[in-house]
């Protein structure tokens, strides 16, 4: 079907539909639908219809506006300062996610002068920290998207990678559960064709009798099981830093608190891109801005795609609950409700610090930052789950989160140079499986890249990079002979600070040492852990600030939970005292 | 691994509740080891500066620290051996008695105890155990957790903030940070009664016209950096929000005093059986767990109103458990009963108030005859009398707050006034405690404000926190 005959027809539904109120108009290899409607539903309805066959070339850009709305503006951190103002540097990096952080990394690997800059005052805080951390098997994509490429070569590399950075993975596989026995032939077929068509070689039907006996606590209805041993889990956040911290460690710079406010072209090009932080000269930029891609992709006026924000929320519960699963599962029902429903309920796994995680749903959302959670996330996934895992309970939930999706209409990644911008890399439409896929993109980006850059001088391998980052010594993991040695070297190792996850002064100490961590409690939580436990850092959240102040060298009325205006302290009482 | 150590009974916890049973147990006969994980003794005691404890003990009204310290004092007094800064990582029984797993700063010891007492206290259950929503802003905290900012970190965690939760520590913290000069918008119930004692209902709430409002709950939590607001909502007979009472609040802070659990992480490694009403041991009347040997009590045992009661229940398990090291004990076949927490507080007529005198909080019933006299009923003991004429005539209240130290490690000491103080001057003797910085060295009872503002009352320091083997 040729495109004009395509448009045309997607023009006569949505006519038919919402009126003469939207259209859509085909531009090169895009689809932009214009027009205004009521409500955020209506928009994404009408942008779905006008997703083309051609996926991987052409895309949907939504410019319908929501009646009476105004747009919501990126939230951007309060500092203004000329800390980058004037740089001249190779590789401009926007986003400190998986992808902008593993693609930093990878990019060190050349002798290149490289800027990360990441908006939020830390790495992975907003898509890369807030999902469930699977490492998928691709079992439920078909070939010809970059998805299913990236899904199947970043899961291989996962070992490799994860040794390297030091991150605890763990392949603890997947079982997707099916109650009703008469579809088995079914998905036999779909697993025989995935294995054999698709390249995903670790897929097997396991019958009832193997499920539950290596899965005691399951649902005893399941009849079978659709079951991946390359399944994994890590920490998405750890993950991200570990990167980063490797970046820096190879000559990265990495900027936090940075926001990409606008930029100039010149020739179908980017000449400089400013900041919060003082305007950056880059020969190239990647973006790898998440949810915000399609933003930064517009300040190059090369905005091809358009983002509609999917919000997702997990819950974690107490790992004491670690006993009822081991592994990632989920029910699967097919079912006429099942099928029509927008909403999921995620699955249930063993995160890789051994609490248990159920979710995450999936609500679509106008806003792109709306991280707030609501009960009905945590009773549409426990209504799920619980037929996964009867023994799955909310009253062993300690916290919850929410994060957004970052898909485009064509819910496939966007991974390419500009269509009207020579110089912009575009690492978009990142979603699941984009934390599988990302240590395999990262490494066709970084060459993409290093390629272009060659072009205009030499570009040689950085002879000094070392791909192995040191991690942060995990004591209430050793034995108690290794654990002793720790603490003979250093006895801040013996002082308990986190009573719930066991986290030492010493473990909390070299967080603050560490390459690139903000001095933030939630900074070191997400590091070594204090806070993250049954308590919640009820216990622990005043010594951590005390050390923090101490490390630091301030006052503790200066310690912040993250970001500059997360006060925890309205100032000492009483006005302080002589040392205040 | 390092030095190993043998006693007759290991007590794991060093508050009010380990205390007593080293005390007992030392008395008893047997030779006692305590672990501590932090730095000093007292438990959460250290933290509770308001007075009202050792009513029943002492027949006193101490505050937290004055407590803690008595039985500190009686400890060292013994020669007991406490480690401090010691957390236990691993517990197990063996052939003749237990092997408990500690690190130190020196490394990792193992200690083998014929007996053991746990006393590991309670924590405080959490905003998302709450199923509390919206975003995750910095300004949620536990009210325990706000009382250690205010009350040994000496600093200010809110300007303005709404508490959720009427327990008895919410509603100290109401007072204490409305002393502190914090404003309290309400005190917010998701049950139809309140949950802590009527005594804190009177003296944290009414004294300072803070509303209490029942069958109410925050429902969403507001802001992206700090909080900026809460929404309340009315709760039907389940406890579930009522659709369109929803109100927003505008605040800086969420304080919760929702419940509070024992913690029993070392008892679940002994595979001790948990009750699952109280999450305590099961135990019996002895104290002693499902597990020979092992004995329970304080906060891990049942959430306790009263620290005195915590204190017995110390001395009942450490008794037993030099009994037990001994190999004398001979086990009660009956079962524990929960000791009851007092009557939550009524609804009050204009004629009616609460006694808060003591613990107990009797609810007067105070008539003016026509010849002018005073008659006052529902009081179980003359004090109850005395107060109501004193709250009619001249009511007098205590304070306890602190005082800031040129000590940066020890930046703020509990204070409080010797003897009451007319009402009315509550807020003018803070005024003059605001003022003091101490510079020296001061002891528990020391007088840091003689004769406050003219009322009669010292103001005296109520811990030994400055002293240098404190």
């Amino acid at each position: 079907m040729s495109g004009t005959n395509e448009i045309r027809r997607v023009q006569r539904k949505l006519n038919k539909t919402f009126g003469n109120a939207v259209t859509a108009v085909r531009e090169g290899d895009t689809i932009r639908v214009s027009g205004s409607l009521p409500t955020w539903e209506d928009i994404l309805k009408a942008c779905n219809m006008a997703v083309s066959k051609d996926k991987r070339r052409v895309h949907v850009v939504n410019d319908i506006t929501l009646e009476g709305a105004e747009p919501i503006p990126m939230r951007v951190p309060s500092v203004r300062d000329d800390a980058l103002d004037g740089k001249h540097v190779d590789v401009l990096v926007i986003g400190g996610g998986i992808s902008g952080t593993s693609i930093a990394r990878e990019l060190a690997k050349w002798d290149l002068d490289i800027l990360l800059v990441e908006k939020e005052a830390d790495f992975a805080l907003q898509a890369s920290g807030r999902n469930d951390g699977e490492v998928h098997p691709g079992i439920d994509l078909g070939k010809g998207s970059l998805k299913q490429k990236y899904v199947l070569e970043g899961n291989h590399m996962y070992d490799r990678v994860c040794a390297d950075l030091n991150v605890p993975f763990r392949r603890i596989g997947q079982y997707a559960c099916f109650t009703q026995g008469y579809l088995r032939p079914a998905v036999t077929l779909l697993a025989l064709w995935r294995k054999y068509h698709d390249g995903v070689t670790d897929v097997k039907i396991v019958g009832k009798e193997q499920l539950l006996r290596d899965n005691p606590t399951m649902n005893p209805d399941f009849a079978f099981a659709m079951y991946n041993s390359s399944a994994g889990i890590v920490s998405p956040y750890n993950l991200t830093i570990a990167y980063a911290e490797n970046a820096a460690q190879n000559g990265v710079e990495l900027s936090l608190n940075t926001a990409v406010l606008s930029m100039d072209t010149d020739g179908g090009a980017i000449t400089a891109v400013h900041t919060n932080r003082g305007t950056v000269y880059p020969a190239v930029v990647v973006n790898a801005a998440g949810v915000f891609a399609d933003d930064v992709a517009g300040m190059a006026h090369d905005r091809f795609y358009s983002i509609h924000p999917r919000r997702g929320t997990d819950t974690i519960q107490d790992v004491k609950s670690a006993k009822i699963i081991s592994t990632i599962a989920s029910i699967i029902e097919v079912n006429k409700q099942a099928l029509t429903s927008h909403t999921k309920g995620g699955g249930l796994m063993q995160t890789a610090h051994g609490n248990v995680l159920a979710g995450p749903d999936a609500v679509e959302c106008r806003e792109k930052e709306d991280f707030s959670t609501r009960p009905e996330s945590i009773r549409t996934i426990y209504q799920k789950q619980q037929k996964t895992v009867p023994a799955a309970a909310p009253r062993d939930i300690i916290t919850y989160f929410t994060g957004v999706r970052a898909p485009t209409f064509e819910e496939d990644f966007v991974i390419e140079w500009g269509r009207n911008c020579k110089n912009l890399y575009h690492v978009g439409g990142i979603q699941s499986p984009g934390l599988t896929s990302a240590p395999a993109f990262a490494l066709d980006v970084a060459k993409d890249v290093a390629e272009r850059i060659g072009q205009t001088r030499p570009v040689s391998k950085n002879e000094r990079f070392d791909p192995h980052r040191k991690g942060i010594p995990e004591l209430c993991k050793m034995a108690p002979e290794e654990r002793a040695r720790y603490i003979a070297e250093n006895p801040d190792y013996g002082v308990i600070i986190c009573r719930c996850e066991e986290v030492s002064k010493g473990e909390i100490l070299d967080a603050l040492n560490s390459p690139c961590c903000p001095p933030t409690i939630d900074a070191v939580k997400k590091r070594v852990r204090p806070g993250m436990g049954r308590c919640q850092g009820g216990f622990c959240s005043p010594l951590v600030a005390q050390i923090i102040a101490e490390h630091e060298g301030i006052p503790m009325t200066e310690v912040r939970k993250s970001s500059e205006e997360a006060v925890l302290f309205y100032g000492p009482t009483k006005g302080g005292g002589p040392h205040d | 691994m390092t030095d190993n150590r043998n006693c007759d009974v290991l007590v794991i916890g060093g508050g009010p509740a380990g205390l007593a049973a080293s005390i007992a147990a030392h008395d008893a006969g047997a030779d006692v080891l305590l672990i501590e994980r932090e730095q000093r003794l007292g438990g959460i005691l250290k933290q509770c500066i308001h007075d009202g404890f050792g009513l029943v003990r002492f027949k006193e009204k101490l505050s937290g620290p004055e407590y803690a310290e008595r039985f500190i004092d009686e400890f060292e007094k013994r020669g007991i051996t406490a480690l401090l800064q010691t957390f236990v990582t691993d517990v197990k029984k063996t052939a003749d008695g237990f092997e408990t797993v500690v690190v130190d700063r020196e490394g990792v010891h193992t200690i083998a105890a014929k007996a053991m007492v746990l006393a590991t206290g309670c924590r405080e259950r959490t905003a998302k155990q709450v199923s509390i929503h919206g975003t995750r802003p910095a300004g949620v905290f536990t009210a325990g957790t706000a009382q250690n900012f205010i009350n040994l970190c000496g600093q200010m965690p809110t300007k303005k903030c709404v508490i959720l939760g009427s327990g008895d520590i919410g509603l100290i913290m109401a007072r204490r940070l409305t002393l502190e000069g914090a404003e309290v918008l309400g005190v917010y119930e998701v049950k139809p009664t309140p949950s802590g004692l009527a005594r804190n209902i009177q003296q944290c709430l009414r004294d300072f016209d803070i509303p209490l409002y029942l069958s109410h709950t925050v429902t969403r939590v507001f802001g992206e950096d700090r909080l900026t607001g809460v929404e309340i909502a009315k709760v039907d007979e389940n406890m579930r929000p009522i659709e369109g009472t929803e109100q927003y609040l505008d605040c800086d802070a969420l304080i919760l005093s929702v419940g509070l659990i024992p913690e029993n992480e070392i008892s679940e490694t002994l595979g001790i059986e948990i009750d699952a009403a109280t999450r305590g041991p099961r135990c019996n009347k002895d104290q002693e767990t499902s597990v020979p040997g092992v004995f329970s009590c304080g906060n891990s045992l049942q959430v306790f109103d009263l620290v005195d009661y915590v204190s017995d229940s110390g001395e009942l398990a450490g008794t037993n458990a030099a009994e037990y090291a001994k190999g004398t004990y001979d086990p009660s076949d009956k079962p524990r009963v929960p000791v009851p927490l007092e009557e939550p507080a009524g609804d009050m007529a204009p004629n009616q108030m609460v006694c808060i005198t003591c613990p107990k909080g009797c609810l007067l019933t105070v008539d003016r005859e026509d010849d002018g006299s005073i008659t006052v009923t529902g009081n179980r003991c003359p004090r109850g009398e005395l107060f109501a004429i004193n709250e009619l005539t001249a009511p007098k209240r205590t304070i306890c707050s602190t005082v800031r130290t040129a000590f940066p490690e020890t930046p703020v000491l509990p204070v409080r006034v010797s003897t009451d103080i007319p009402k009315e001057k509550i807020f003018d003797v803070m005024n003059e405690i605001n003022k003091v910085c101490v510079t020296m060295k001061v002891s528990r009872g020391d007088i840091l404000i003689r004769d406050v503002l003219g009322t009669g009352a010292d103001v005296i320091a109520t811990s030994d926190l400055l002293q240098p083997d404190a």
